[in-house]
């Protein structure tokens, strides 16, 4: 399991890769279409590179609620526990 | 102000008020009489499609005609001759409330986007859905895919990046959605200046605040750019879209003070100064 720092380091270089953002901006706290200029087309991009890296779908009716980058790193640290809650369930089942 | 432009002035403001009733009603008169008529004798959808786009593109013209005639604008098209090739992606700056009808009557057949509130329109919906124009309905993606497949079947789209009005006295603002569709489609883009003066019928002012002189128009079709050229293969999309908007508020920032510089030299020019013999 990765920590939510460890995530949003990666999140923050995957911004970098993708939309070329000052790394100085990107803190968890940067609104990502205000301070950061993405916008939804830039959110879709955004969201299938991170498939790629976490080899995990985020559905992107929860990604319309987010608006930070905390609320990203928030989003894919969700999925790594729900992952984790599956996995543990699946020998009972 | 001298009798002759109280009378000049009143006149267009008359002659506005009037085109622009003419505008609302025509377009009421015409979705109930013509496009209807277009419709129900055109075998296809797409036969349709560019019967409906040229019925506009002549009301279009009828419609500045009107306004030419009566005095209350004029305007000018440089550069027409590069309209005359389809399959390309028409960018142009947006200072006015007429941009859009302009464009439309120096291109015969072209697609645009058409806001939500006209697909509500009781009468301007069933014409606009004819004429498979793209509706802005929400979703960024959808548009993009649809514009560019439109462009790729070799159609051409008129887009405005700053998706409003400019803004008078503020640096130029673009949003990203035309570079997205110029490099989902991978066709030309067509940049065209749109210039007035004096400014009128602009974000800031209601359409009865009409300029001290008739508003004239200037359309300067500029030079095709490949989108390809942003494409370099490792670039990320989202990253070239952001290059080729640069390149619009570039181009256009640059595009706009040349013809209003241009335009202030041609009138300096044509005022006789006194010399001394």
């Amino acid at each position: 399991m990765d920590s939510k720092e460890e995530i949003h380091n990666r999140l923050k270089q995957v911004l970098i890769e993708l939309f070329a953002i000052e790394p100085a901006k990107i803190t968890p706290e940067a609104d990502l279409y205000q301070d950061l200029g993405i916008d939804s087309i830039d959110a879709i991009d955004l969201l299938l590179r991170l498939k790629e890296l976490t080899g995990k779908k985020i559905q992107p009716e929860t990604f319309k609620h987010v608006r930070k980058v905390a609320d990203v790193t928030e989003a894919i640290h969700a999925l790594g526990l729900s992952e984790a809650a599956a996995g543990s369930a699946a020998p009972l089942a | 102000m001298k009798l002759g432009n109280r009378l000049d002035y009143g006149w267009r403001l008359l002659g506005t008020g009037f085109s622009f009733a003419c505008f609302g009603l025509g377009g009421v008169l015409l979705s109930l009489s013509l496009f209807p008529l277009i419709r129900l004798v055109s075998p296809d959808k797409d036969t349709t499609r560019r019967r409906i786009q040229r019925a506009m593109h002549h009301t279009f013209r009828l419609f500045l005609w009107q306004m030419t005639t009566l005095g209350v604008i004029s305007y000018e098209v440089s550069g027409r001759e590069r309209l005359a090739q389809q399959g390309r992606l028409i960018v142009a700056n947006h200072p006015s409330l007429i941009d859009v009808v302009l464009l439309i009557a120096v291109l015969p057949e072209v697609d645009c986007i058409v806001k939500q509130a006209l697909w509500r329109n009781p009468f301007l919906r069933w014409p606009v859905a004819w004429a498979d124009y793209i509706p802005n309905n929400g979703s960024a993606e959808q548009l993009v895919e649809s514009a560019a497949a439109n462009l790729r079947a070799g159609r051409s789209l008129i887009v405005f990046p700053e998706g409003t009005r400019t803004v008078p006295g503020q640096p130029l603002n673009m949003q990203r959605g035309a570079a997205r569709i110029a490099l989902a489609a991978q066709v030309e883009v067509l940049p065209v200046t749109i210039v007035c003066q004096p400014t009128t019928l602009t974000k800031a002012e209601p359409w009865y605040r009409i300029p001290p002189r008739r508003g004239h128009w200037r359309l300067v079709v500029g030079e095709p750019l490949p989108a390809s050229e942003y494409t370099p293969a490792d670039l990320p999309e989202a990253l070239a879209a952001r290059r080729l908007t640069q390149h619009f508020v570039n181009y256009f920032s640059h595009s706009v003070s040349g013809i209003m510089q241009q335009t202030a030299a041609d009138a300096a020019a044509a005022t006789p100064t006194c010399t001394m013999p």
